[in-house]
């Protein structure tokens, strides 16, 4: 009989595909900050850059499979970049990078827990290479050490911060009934 | 498995067979639908009709393997598609025997250009390049979009994207077609091109062909026969149109199930003693029963219109108390003019429909006037008052089109308590246990609105509206996409408010409930108000009807200048037909 | 969406760029140079990197005069401005050169700091332009129909993509008029509190819709036998020629040809 593969049934496939095309979108009315924040106090910049957690915390909550975070990732990057593929490159790497690692963290707990801690779990981690990345492209061993410690702090709240809206809102949908049924 | 003797056809198998079909949904209780059967052959149309939640999407998802095969749910029965078991085919097999065309056509339409959706469905069975050029070729031309095969779906008008939706059930090579709703969020004019199409088809004679609709008026010219499921979903009825529409019209209407309002036009006039030997289905059946009818009275205390109309005419002459005054009023978005220089006067206690073709300004117009698009100073005026210095106006209360939209609380207390913010709590408490009693909504009190059904959460909508105030409601599209009896049931609530001096301006496209209840109707067109009428001037204009994409309602065609019985001539409402005796003339 | 093509085609047409590579080709091309340049810490090589990338983008993109003067004015008034700002927060103890440069915000800058903060900005404006200027030349659907293909990612994951497309719009619309309902209802003063709190308020109505709609169309796609097989009809296929192959290994010769010059000299 029809053999599907269940993490890859076009129906969550889709629903993956619109949680990152809706998150993005809400990405964006956050994303006015974005120059203010650069322009004024750009150590903040990590708590902002935090918000590219939420399509694999969301996706998660609301479908608990396997594959569903780098789904959700990889989906909205690829839309994003068929809608504008200058900047492809970076769509794509962001999503393969957090998309992966919470991915990663919810395959090492073999998919049976999907308690909070897991998910702090995983943006303490996302947090840590965001970091460690960043502080590469920006040479941050040459910084002043407040500016290194600060710099780190804030790189490793912005995910935990956004993962908490990310549970907040997961949790609403789940009360709503909105993605109950798998 | 066609069963020939000798040189014809004698009856050639069914496309479709299901029998008996049960399907109980993983978080249900009980089956619905309870028992559906049915059989369409090749060149058929079957019309397949119940009421609300009798299962009809349901059903037709098992007919091509949809359920079970992608949904989790428990199927009973058979369903026998050619000659194999849909249950023992894979999806793959049965999308090349039975397509299906949905209610939404923006849900549908998977690419971004005409030519390539109509490519999706073969390409997907690994049909050769080749043929598929030639099936998207074929199809397109037979639902009239070659010309616009490298469009953008997105440009097409709501009826011309059905069409394509046709065009792509079409390519799958099918011998059967089922179509679930297809006009029901089209417009008018949207839903006349799908008929049309559909006729065509059903005119070839080449496929099978079941149809899910609750717009009668046209299809009963096309169907030929007609299946009918009770409220469990079991099937009561299966026969030609004129064994089961015409012969068993008040027992369908008894279950619920939506007639033609030239039907239920007939049906009244028959309670009232009317003679009506052959049940009418088209609006010329109808004038014809009538007209061969002995003469008609009517009742003198007749209603003829909602009593309300009295004080909205007596404050029309004084501009106090005008609910809403528009005055010079242009919008635009982006660079696009959307309104130009529009001018208009609601009077307190109106009830007031704005209509017109797709993309007029409606919407614009009707948010403008609710607040919720910023408008410049001194353009809007409710209750005197300008619109735009204010930051939120608690006089007037929008409905969107999506009720769940405006809903900003997790249960339904509190979304009508967010209204009243600042106030005591005991005040709060007592308005809104009032309010959730007066919209029946008092046992879902502690439900998350978006779990409510649809008819409810468009009560709680217009709740919210109203508890903050306001008395003059504004609602935008409140029966699109809504089946009939959450239709009528809102409507109903809407007369209720207006009997009780609330002002409703209603943007609808359903032309009936114009006809029901409006006391005014403005016609917008590309951003002006070209008409501003009673609804009995407006349908008499048929040039301003056809400008302005709209349907003339049935009932007002079966009436309009009927010689012989005066009574009747001109009348375009079902309530008005309740005034209506019959001289009884025994036989 | 994509170039016209004759409907009668029996082959499926081969997807290229506008220069006549793969979509996927100077991707390929600049990945080890952009990779190499997050461990650079001199200005020279960024600076190369940067011109190499701008002239790519130049070439391979159909830029306007208008989006043409725009780059030439804000790209170095972003760079100084990105170099100054990390100058700021260079240690001071760690560069050599400790001639005092300009004075800024109440502080000395040192000629060392500088050059930190300048190769700093330097090296983000290269990667940006190398990565731009590779996705410049690809029409964006035949650019994912590639990766899908060439990486053997599933094809439902990509069509899944396409289809997605349509729901940017289509939610766009959608937080419009989220945003009108939930702001008539609310009288909050605005400030970026309250405009995170409505960004919240928003996510629930938006994502629910979402969520529904993409179930429909899931289902529409079912219906019309998408996924059944393991392979579909393709109209556009993704091959790699051997200019391909020329184009990478040209961009690597490039690559490591700055790197190690720059290096001896
Ligand atoms: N996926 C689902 N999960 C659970 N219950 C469902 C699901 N889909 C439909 N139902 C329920 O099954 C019943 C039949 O619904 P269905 O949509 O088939 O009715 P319908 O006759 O098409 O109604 P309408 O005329 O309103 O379109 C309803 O009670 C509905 O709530
Ligand atoms: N958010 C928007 N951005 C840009 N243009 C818009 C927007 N909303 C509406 N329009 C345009 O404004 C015009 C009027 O739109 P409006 O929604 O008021 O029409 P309408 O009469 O309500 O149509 P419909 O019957 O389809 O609902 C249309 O041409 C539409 O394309
Ligand atoms: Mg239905
Ligand atoms: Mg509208």
């Amino acid at each position: 009989m029809a053999a599907r593969p269940s993490a890859l049934s076009t129906r969550v496939l889709l629903i993956c595909a619109a949680i990152g095309v809706a998150t993005g979108l809400l990405g964006g009315i956050a994303g006015w900050i974005t120059p203010i924040v650069i322009a004024t106090a750009p150590m903040l910049y990590g708590l902002v850059l935090g918000v590219h957690v939420l399509p694999g915390i969301i996706a998660q909550e609301v479908v608990r499979l396997p594959w569903v975070a780098l789904l959700a990732h990889v989906l909205a990057a690829l839309v994003a970049s068929a809608t504008s593929p200058q900047w492809a490159g970076r769509y794509i790497g962001t999503a393969l990078l957090i998309g992966g690692i919470q991915e990663g963290v919810a395959a090492l707990t073999r998919y049976r827990s999907w308690a909070p801690w897991r998910f702090f779990v995983s943006a303490v981690i996302v947090g840590a290479i965001i970091a460690v990345v960043v502080a590469l492209i920006v040479d941050l061993g040459s910084f002043a050490p407040w500016v290194q410690a600060a710099y780190l702090t804030i790189s490793v709240l912005g995910p935990v911060a956004w993962t908490a809206v990310g549970l907040a809102v997961g949790a609403r949908l789940r009360s709503a009934g909105v993605a109950a049924r798998r | 498995m066609l069963t020939s003797v000798g040189r014809g056809l004698v009856s050639p198998a069914p496309v479709i067979h299901a029998n008996g079909v049960a399907v109980r949904h993983i978080d249900a209780d009980t089956p619905v639908p309870a028992g559906a059967s049915l059989s369409a052959h090749p060149g058929e149309v079957v019309l397949l009709l119940g009421p609300s939640g009798s299962g009809k999407s349901t059903f037709a998802l098992t007919l091509n393997g949809l359920i079970p095969h992608h949904l989790d749910a428990e199927v009973t029965g058979d369903v026998v598609i050619g000659d194999a078991a849909a249950s023992a085919s894979t999806v793959a097999e049965l999308s090349s025997r039975v397509a299906l065309v949905f209610q939404d056509p923006d849900a549908q339409i998977v690419t971004a250009r005409v030519r390539d959706e109509v490519a999706f469905g073969p390409e997907n069975l690994r049909v050769p390049l080749a043929e598929i050029a030639t099936r998207v070729e074929a199809a397109l031309r037979r639902l009239d979009l070659w010309e616009r095969r490298d469009d953008d779906p997105d440009i097409l008008s709501g009826g011309g994207r059905q069409r394509l939706a046709i065009a792509a059930a079409l390519a799958m090579g099918t011998p059967a077609i089922v179509l679930d709703e297809p006009t029901a969020n089209l417009d008018p004019a949207g839903a006349a091109e799908v008929f049309a199409a559909l006729r065509d088809l059903a005119s070839a004679g080449d496929h099978a062909i079941v149809v899910i609709e609750h717009d009668l008026d046209e299809l009963v010219e096309v169907a030929h026969r007609v299946v009918v499921l009770d409220a469990t979903g079991r099937t009561v009825a299966d026969g030609s149109v004129d064994d089961v529409l015409r012969a068993r019209a008040a027992e369908l209407d008894a279950l619920g199930v939506w007639l033609p309002a030239v039907t239920l036009a007939a049906l009244r006039l028959q309670r009232a003693g009317v003679p009506i030997e052959r049940m009418p289905l088209t609006a010329a059946e109808l004038r014809a029963a009538v007209a061969a009818a002995p003469p008609i009275d009517a009742t003198a205390d007749a209603p003829s219109s909602s009593a309300a109309r009295t004080p909205a005419d007596a404050s029309r002459t004084s501009p106090a108390a005008n609910a809403v005054e528009v005055s010079g009023l242009t919008l635009r978005h982006g660079r696009d003019e959307v309104l130009h220089d529009v001018s208009l006067t609601i009077a307190a206690g109106e009830f007031v429909a704005i209509v017109g073709p797709n993309g007029a300004g409606k919407t614009t117009l009707a948010q403008a006037i609710a607040g919720v698009r910023r408008t410049p100073r001194g353009t809007v005026h409710v209750r005197g008052a300008d619109v735009a210095r204010r930051r939120t106006t608690r006089r007037i209360g929008f409905v969107f089109q999506n009720p769940e939209h405006q809903f900003v609380a997790p249960t339904v207390r509190e979304e009508l308590a967010y209204s009243l913010r600042g106030r005591s709590a005991a005040e709060v408490a007592e308005r809104v246990d009032a309010m959730l009693e007066r919209f029946d909504l008092t046992a879902h009190a502690t439900r998350h609105p978006f779990l409510l059904s649809g008819g409810q959460k468009r009560r709680l909508s217009v709740a919210t509206a109203l508890i903050g105030g306001a008395d003059v409601l504004v609602l935008d599209e409140p029966t699109y996409g809504q089946d009939r009896a959450r239709a009528d049931e809102l409507l109903r609530l809407l007369g209720d408010l207006h009997a009780q001096g609330t002002t409703v301006v209603v943007v609808t496209h359903d032309m009936q409930v114009v006809a029901e209840h409006a006391e005014r109707v403005l016609v917008i067109e590309r951003g002006r108000v070209i008409a501003d009428a009673s609804p009995a001037v407006l349908f008499a204009d048929e040039p301003l009807v056809r400008r302005a994409r709209l349907r003339v309602p049935p009932l007002r065609v079966a009436f309009a200048d009927l010689p012989g019985q005066p009574a009747l001539s001109g009348v375009m409402r079902l309530a008005d037909l309740d005034a209506v005796r019959g001289t009884t003339v025994a036989g | 969406m994509t170039t016209a093509t004759p409907i009668d085609a029996s082959a499926p047409t081969v997807i290229r760029t506008r220069l006549g590579l793969d979509p996927l080709t100077l991707f390929a091309a600049v990945i080890p140079a952009s990779i190499g340049l997050v461990f650079t810490r001199d200005l020279v090589v960024p600076l190369v990197f940067l011109g190499i990338g701008l002239a790519l983008a130049l070439i391979v993109s159909r830029v306007s005069a208008r989006v043409l003067a725009l780059l030439v004015l804000a790209l170095p008034v972003a760079i100084v401005a990105l170099a100054l700002l990390f100058a700021l927060w260079v240690d001071p103890a760690t560069v050599a050169d400790t001639r005092v440069a300009v004075g800024i915000a109440g502080r000395d800058l040192t000629v060392g700091a500088l050059t930190v903060g300048a190769a700093t900005a330097l090296r983000l404006a290269a990667i940006t332009a190398l990565l731009f200027a590779a996705g410049s030349a690809a029409d964006g659907p035949d650019l994912v129909r590639a990766l899908v293909q060439h990486l053997r990612v599933p094809y439902r994951v990509g069509y899944a993509a396409l289809a997605a497309l349509r729901f940017v719009p289509r939610f766009a619309r959608e937080l419009d008029v989220i945003r009108r309902a939930h702001r008539v209802r609310d009288a909050a003063a605005p400030g970026p509190f309250t405009a995170l709190a409505r960004g919240f308020g928003y996510a629930v109505p938006l994502l629910a819709g979402a969520i529904r709609h993409a179930e429909r169309v899931a289902l529409a796609m079912d219906a019309r036998a998408f996924g059944a097989h393991a392979t579909r009809t393709e109209p556009r296929v993704a091959r790699w020629h051997r200019l391909d192959t020329a184009v990478v290994a040209g961009g690597w010769v490039l690559t490591v040809a700055v790197f190690v010059v720059v290096a001896a000299s």
